[in-house]
């Protein structure tokens, strides 16, 4: 298994790297805790609606890049070689397509598809589109973020839906963590290619730490329950 | 347009026959040799960065890059380092060869291209200034933004400064190793400037210096050629080759405008990808026999070296044909 985090690049994290991956271990392990966490809880009474509430916020950070990685693009594309505004594209399209995928998932165990931000992922989306408006670098370095937490769900995941008997839902994270290697890599190869300046690295960082945070939580049984309870 | 006097044989391996028509020292232990269809008519068309195989007299066959002006299909020129440890090819050329003499080469072939960037950095040791210079004739001519840092062991021994002198526009520094030590690479190569693309030719130490300062570097943003290629690197053209399947013995056509993932999938093979960029690393193969030649941004240094993986959705092979165990 080769490790994206070594892809070629600049070396505009290089003074930075050592506190960037220490930030992707420990979100890619909080995040495995917290879904090993969640599926632990819905063993106990396995309702496929809370399993269903648990994946709607999945299937919306799957629309919710769609919309971010367009707009990043829009905004901020120029800066870039043309071949990096391509593969920002093609992360999109497959960012839809897991939406699609999830979306029938979601379905399938009688939720709803979010078209609007669930509760529960409103701070994340909030944060992504926050440092969007902050620097051309922060909403990548938040999704690079986001993106290698969900790394840390899909053994989890597959234990778990399996157990369940859910592989519709383990065939699709199959295919999620597959393309989920291409966007880890994408981030850290523009985030190294573009990164200049001492404030490019400081805003990095805080998308990076803010998002570390942030992008766990959903994962929790916790955060199901309480989003249950509201709705 | 007359053609030029062929020696029969099979496509690629067609012959040209040349004359010598002059033979001139340009620089301490060089000489340009300027060749002329044997049969009077125009040569193959070629582009800067291209080389010929010349095979001598004598039986030896070496490469030589093209260096004189690709618009004047009449004469091909190249420069010759008197090389110290010669085993029949500069030597040769340098003691026995006289204006007149005929020679045999093969087509230009061209595995040191000039792409299009919006900037170029040029870095020349010695005789590595061959390549290089119809590339800088090319970029004078259309005003783009160029740099040469031409290394050698002393001014006399630097062939072609004054030639580069008259060039318009572009950044020049000719650096003599015996008056300015050797080439400041630490400066010039601090880090990626995207945009720029950096050609580098000329002897091993030089090239592994540059290599080392790229290492982090996109795929393709350095491109070098080295003088002695060996066995193991030897470059193919630029096109197809052929992929054999291990297991089943199946082999696959990979033309030159097609990635060998694709023409692998359009063959029948489920390969798992997703970038297809050379970025994810979910394609890889293992290589059971040839040389692939890596254009991924994702495998180290070891491992291209050891050349016993490869991504097809974005490499290709050096040698007619590349084993994989699928």
């Amino acid at each position: 298994m080769l490790d994206t985090k070594k892809v070629r690049g600049g070396n505009g994290l290089a003074s930075i790297e050592a506190e960037v991956d220490e930030i992707l271990q420990s979100v890619e392990e909080i995040t495995h805790d917290a879904t090993k966490s969640f599926f632990d809880k819905y063993s106990e009474n396995p309702n496929q609606l809370v399993l269903a509430s648990w994946l709607e916020t999945r299937c919306w950070r799957e629309i919710d890049y769609v919309f971010l990685l367009n707009e990043q693009i829009r905004r901020y594309g120029m800066r870039f070689q043309r071949n990096h505004i391509t593969l920002l594209a093609k992360q999109s399209f497959q960012e839809a397509e897991h939406y699609e995928a999830l979306g029938k998932a979601v379905e399938s165990l009688g939720g709803i598809v979010p078209t609007s931000v669930p509760v529960a992922a409103v701070p994340w989306s909030n944060f992504l589109w926050e440092c969007m408006e902050r620097h051309h670098l922060a909403a990548i370095a938040a999704w690079y973020v986001s993106e290698t937490s969900a790394s840390g769900s899909f053994a989890p995941t597959y234990v778990g839906a399996e157990r369940h008997g859910h592989m519709d839902v383990v065939k699709i994270y199959k295919q999620i963590e597959i393309d989920e290697k291409f966007h880890t890599g994408l981030g850290r190869q523009v985030l190294s290619t573009y990164a200049e300046t001492d404030e490019d690295r400081d805003e990095i960082l805080r998308a990076m730490r803010g998002m570390r945070d942030i992008a766990w939580k959903s994962f929790t049984p916790e955060v199901v329950a309480a989003t249950m309870r509201a709705a | 347009m007359n053609q030029a006097a062929i020696i029969p044989a099979h496509g690629a391996d067609e012959q040209l026959l040349l004359k010598i028509d002059r033979r001139e020292p340009v620089a301490d232990g060089v000489v340009t040799l300027i060749m002329t269809s044997a049969g009077g008519g125009a040569l193959p068309a070629w582009s800067p960065g291209a080389h010929i195989d010349l095979v001598l007299p004598n039986g030896v066959t070496r490469q030589y890059s093209l260096c004189g002006d690709p618009a004047d299909r009449s004469r091909w020129r190249i420069g010759v380092l008197h090389a110290p440890a010669s085993r029949g090819g500069s030597e040769y050329i340098h003691t026995q060869l006289r204006a007149g003499d005929a020679l045999k080469a093969s087509h230009p072939r061209n595995n040191f291209p000039l792409e299009p960037a919006g900037r170029y950095l040029f870095i020349a040791g010695g005789i590595g200034i061959t390549p290089i210079l119809p590339m800088l004739a090319q970029l004078s001519a259309t005003n783009a933004d160029w740099r040469l840092l031409y290394g050698g062991r002393s001014a006399r021994s630097m062939a072609f400064v004054e030639e580069i002198a008259r060039l318009a526009g572009g950044v020049v520094d000719i650096c003599p190793e015996d008056e300015n030590g050797l080439l400041d690479l630490d400066a010039c190569l601090s880090g990626h400037e995207p945009g720029r693309l950096v050609y580098c030719c000329g002897p091993e130490p030089l090239i592994e210096a540059v290599e080392d300062r790229c290492r982090s570097w996109p795929a393709g943003a350095l491109r070098k050629e080295r003088f002695s290629p060996s066995e193991r690197h030897a470059p193919l053209d630029p096109g197809e080759f052929d992929v054999e399947l291990a297991r089943s013995g199946q082999r696959v056509r990979v033309p030159a405008d097609q990635s060998m993932l694709s023409a692998l999938e359009d063959a029948g093979c489920t390969i798992t990808n997703s970038c297809r960029a050379g970025i994810c690393g979910t394609c890889l193969v293992k290589v059971l026999a040839g040389i692939p030649e890596h254009n991924d941004d994702i495998l180290s240094d070891q491992q291209r070296e050891a050349g016993e993986v490869v991504l097809p959705c974005v490499s290709r092979s050096r040698t007619a044909t590349l084993v994989l165990d699928l």
